[in-house]
């Protein structure tokens, strides 16, 4: 050991951190952080963009230690970095963008519960060691291996706190619904996680409805906005009910895929509604097939259904919490990881 | 690297590495200049603009224009080394 060294400060000043300390990586530690997979600590998961550093089971295993994971969390680490660089997932253009997406991780099955991963009161915020430390886990292994970082590889003008982590499940106690991942036909007793570029949540207070129809209409109203890109891209979109939600549309017998849709439906602007602001070009126009000039074209906040991902998620309250998208290159993916 | 240090480098001490800027020309007459477009709009005007100028101004031999595939998406290595191999200047450019 070299008694110069402090290891915080070190981890600190060599932007080894995202500005928090950090569990210091040893042999020892990272031994026992191993003992989470059966899987071999040299194999390859994939390349980290847009460095393209590689990333073995060992380094997913040294960040997973760093950000604070226990050991039975790195098989969701290990799969959430197995899918976020898919190809079709494209980081290496989030990591690059100038916007403030993130991938947001939703895990279902039985080993999120297992885990401790936690879905209900103040599922986005901080408190709860399983989504604060697996989405951290991600994070800095797209800044270390990735070099995704602010004003260097990364033209990001905001960022979002999403970057410190963005990993929850569902409030499977409380929704009146099967799961997301058991929506796209994965078996209850999968372990799935979804993974989907977005930006941070706001929320849509609607303690007034009585009925969906009007509850689904605010909703839908605050997927759509001026200066969003998902306006003006094919994006995926995060909507995110408080139980107390789901359960007015389950009560008046709607169900999941019927909630999906009717927001589908109804998040739209008309074209001269988004000509007052932001960014409607008429190239934008043109490149979705629509003829600019026409101001009663609605515009759809979400092009393809399967893009809206639907969730049940938060503590008891009369709030949905609403991530949008960022663009066509990038699309959501969703699969099983071995635990 | 980190090798006296007592914990890992999780970095591999690679992805940060420095890497030498190529040297910039002097003199761009007699010389070939591509032009890598990333398709957001308005980048090809911009571009279009800039080749006139070097020719008219700058006494540039020729310009090769190419476009990417998606401006959020890296330029694969084909096109990369397809410039790489017939250009001695190339200016990539953003639209908006």
């Amino acid at each position: 050991m070299n008694p110069a060294i402090d290891e915080f400060q070190f981890f600190l000043e060599k932007e080894w951190s995202d500005g928090f300390p950090v569990v210091t990586p040893t042999d020892d530690r990272v031994r026992w952080m191993l003992q989470g997979t059966r899987r071999d600590p040299e194999s390859i998961v994939g390349h980290v963009p847009p460095a393209g550093e590689v990333a073995t089971v060992r380094d997913i295993a040294v960040h997973a230690l760093m950000a604070g994971c226990k050991p039975e969390y790195l098989p969701v680490v290990l799969g959430a970095m197995q899918l976020i660089l898919r190809d079709e997932f494209n980081m290496a253009g989030v990591q690059c963008t100038m916007h403030g997406v993130a991938p947001l991780m939703i895990v279902n099955g039985p080993y999120a519960q297992q885990i401790g991963l936690h879905g209900g009161n103040g599922c986005f915020g901080p408190g709860f060691r399983a989504n604060a430390t697996i989405g951290r886990a991600i994070r800095l292994l797209l800044m270390n291996l990735g070099a995704g970082l602010a004003g260097k590889a990364s033209a990001t003008v905001f960022a979002t706190p999403l970057r410190y982590t963005a990993c929850l499940t569902e409030n499977v106690e409380r929704t009146p619904w099967e799961t997301l991942a058991v929506s796209r036909r994965y078996a209850q007793h999968e372990n799935v996680i979804t993974c989907a570029i977005v930006e941070s949540p706001r929320l849509h207070f609607d303690d007034v409805s009585i009925e969906p129809q009007r509850l689904l209409r605010g909703i839908a109203d605050s997927m759509t906005s001026t200066g969003s890109w998902n306006m003006w891209f094919s994006s995926d979109v995060v909507v995110a009910m408080s139980p107390q939600h789901a359960a007015l549309c389950a009560k008046a017998g709607m169900t999941r895929a019927e909630v999906q849709k009717r927001l589908w439906e109804l998040a739209e602007r008309p074209q001269a509604n988004l000509k007052q602001g932001g960014n409607w070009r008429p190239e934008r126009a043109r490149a979705m097939g629509i003829d600019p000039d026409d101001d009663d074209y609605p515009i759809k906040a979400v092009k393809d259904l399967e893009r809206l991902h639907l969730i049940v998620a938060g503590g008891m309250g009369p709030i949905t919490a609403i991530c949008h998208g960022w663009n066509d290159s990038s699309r959501a993916v969703h699969g099983t990881y071995e635990t | 690297m980190a090798n006296d240090l007592p914990f890992i480098d999780p970095t591999r001490g690679g992805s940060k590495t420095q890497l030498a800027r190529a040297p910039r020309p002097m003199d761009l007459a007699g010389m070939t200049v591509g032009l890598l477009d990333n398709t957001k709009e308005q980048a090809d005007i911009i571009l279009e603009t800039i080749g006139t100028a070097l020719r008219e101004k700058y006494g540039v031999a020729e310009v090769i224009m190419r476009r990417k595939g998606y401006y959020s998406r890296p330029a694969p290595a084909e096109l990369i080394n397809d410039m790489a191999n017939k250009v001695q200047v190339a200016i990539a450019a953003v639209g908006g």
